[in-house]
């Protein structure tokens, strides 16, 4: 009786100590997200934080987050930025789970992406388009369609103008 | 003396859980190192997982581009305001780069048709009609519109609908070479069947309000106010009467009433207080399109 009595405690402690160790976790789901060092866009970068990093959350309710990265790093992120689900990888870089694969696949997608806008039209949907008898000027405007890219750069500077989000004042 | 027994054991079952957490954390460390033995093993189970189960993205672009070229036959051209097709990619990719997928490269293009859509073909090309923009009142609807059209593309809900797209998952993906055989008749047909279901049948109607709820979140997350996608789906809901349903959201998307009562039911998780509605760059930038001049 004795034993099972501590064998059902030891259970719960373990259990326990398991649980200490498991705090709250955020995944970064938004591109271009930086670790700040206070609680506003304007204050210092201490890292650049690529989409699927895992994040441990100190404190925090509001717009902004107290948390720390893997290495150790404790500052800010904006709320809007991190989830508290993981974001979907892609598959050229694997099945979601893993950091490294997402950063694989987003050199993937970019590769694939600045190949079209190169090239035009993929042979593959230019074949498609001949099969199918597709006018020539909607090819055309397909091309201008996947010339047209925005960078991270212009996103930002399109918040900051309309006062969106971490410019929200 | 029981409880002074217990105690070597409490530190004991501390320490092994400790112990056990250490190495699943070095374990899992050195799977993200693609360099380790681990990491390697790892790498090829991912290889062969993801080339058995899913479509590359290069695949899903064609698919997508080759349904953009049926959609633009179908639905007309891309209206021709280069000013107008910037700021509609602008506040697209603003949310897109929040979305549950944010690492592709998102397009957005305002198609020159009076009848009130939107929709997105997989890989990221996302389209809305200047009937539906028409509608619209301010930057956070139209934000709201491209954030539900982005978690379809988020989701990969197009190609979910489609059974026959699995002929083209992983190593058997389409090429050039093979569009013109068996493989490319069937590649056809099965833009085709997109094409039915996203203008004709309209998706699944759990996939709509999956979309809707993307909507809330991803427009609170950027920044907009979340309400706003509400009030566009009210006024839709005003001008269900007499407007084109062929091809339209009416026809393909689930019961206004109910989108609205689902939504509605979800705001007070999203509160709109400090967020951006941006009713005049808006209009800087549509009024023009609809009376026929450009912006500069």
């Amino acid at each position: 009786m004795k034993k099972r009595v501590l064998g059902g405690a030891l259970l719960l402690l373990t259990l326990c100590a398991g649980q200490a160790l498991g705090a709250e976790k955020r995944w970064v789901v938004s591109e271009g997200t930086t670790l700040k060092k206070e609680q506003s866009v304007s204050a210092a970068n201490l890292a650049d934080l690529p989409v699927g990093a895992e994040l441990t959350l100190v404190e925090g309710e509001g717009r902004w987050l107290k948390v720390q990265t893997a290495d150790g790093k404790e500052g800010w992120v904006y709320a809007g930025r991190v989830s508290d689900t993981q974001p979907v990888a892609e598959v050229a870089g694997g099945d979601g789970l893993l950091g490294d694969s997402m950063q694989k696949s987003q050199i993937n997608t970019a590769k694939a992406d600045s190949a079209r806008s190169v090239r035009g039209l993929s042979p593959e949907t230019a074949a498609y388009a001949k099969q199918h008898g597709t006018p020539e000027a909607l090819k055309k405007e397909l091309d201008k369609i996947l010339a047209r890219k925005v960078s991270n750069n212009e996103v930002k500077a399109f918040l900051k103008e309309g006062k969106i989000g971490e410019y929200a004042q | 003396m029981n409880k002074l027994r217990l105690l070597p054991l409490v530190a004991l079952s501390c320490l092994i859980a400790a112990q056990a957490h250490a190495g699943w954390q070095d374990t899992i460390n050195n799977l993200m190192k693609p360099d380790s033995k681990e990491g390697k093993i790892l790498s090829g189970a991912t290889q062969v997982l993801s080339s058995s189960q899913e479509m590359t993205y290069q695949t899903e672009c064609t698919v997508g581009e080759s349904l953009a070229l049926d959609s633009m036959q179908r639905f007309g051209k891309p209206v021709q305001n280069e000013a107008l097709q910037k700021y509609v990619n602008l506040v697209g990719n603003a949310v897109a780069r929040n979305s549950r997928r944010s690492t592709i490269p998102y397009r957005f293009v305002v198609l020159d048709s009076p009848v009130q859509n939107a929709f997105a073909a997989p890989g990221g090309i996302v389209f809305i009609s200047r009937g539906l923009l028409d509608v619209l009142d301010n930057e956070a609807e139209l934000a709201g519109v491209l954030a539900h059209e982005v978690g379809h593309v988020a989701e990969k809900h197009a190609l979910k609908s489609i059974r026959r797209a699995q002929f083209l998952q992983g190593a058997s993906a389409i090429t050039a070479a093979t569009m013109k055989g068996s493989k490319g008749q069937q590649f056809e047909s099965m833009v085709g069947d997109m094409q039915s279901t996203l203008f004709d049948k309209g998706l699944d109607q759990g996939m709509e309000y999956e979309a809707d709820q993307a909507a809330l979140e991803t427009t609170f997350r950027t920044g907009y106010d979340p309400a706003a996608f509400v009030s566009v789906l009210q006024k839709l809901k005003k001008q269900e009467a007499t407007a084109a349903k062929s091809g339209s959201w009416f026809s393909t998307h689930p019961p206004l009433d109910e989108r609205i009562a689902r939504l509605s039911a979800r705001l007070d998780k999203y509160p709109s207080a400090g967020s951006a509605k941006l009713p005049a760059r808006f209009a800087k930038y549509v009024k023009p399109a609809r009376s026929g001049k450009s912006v500069k």
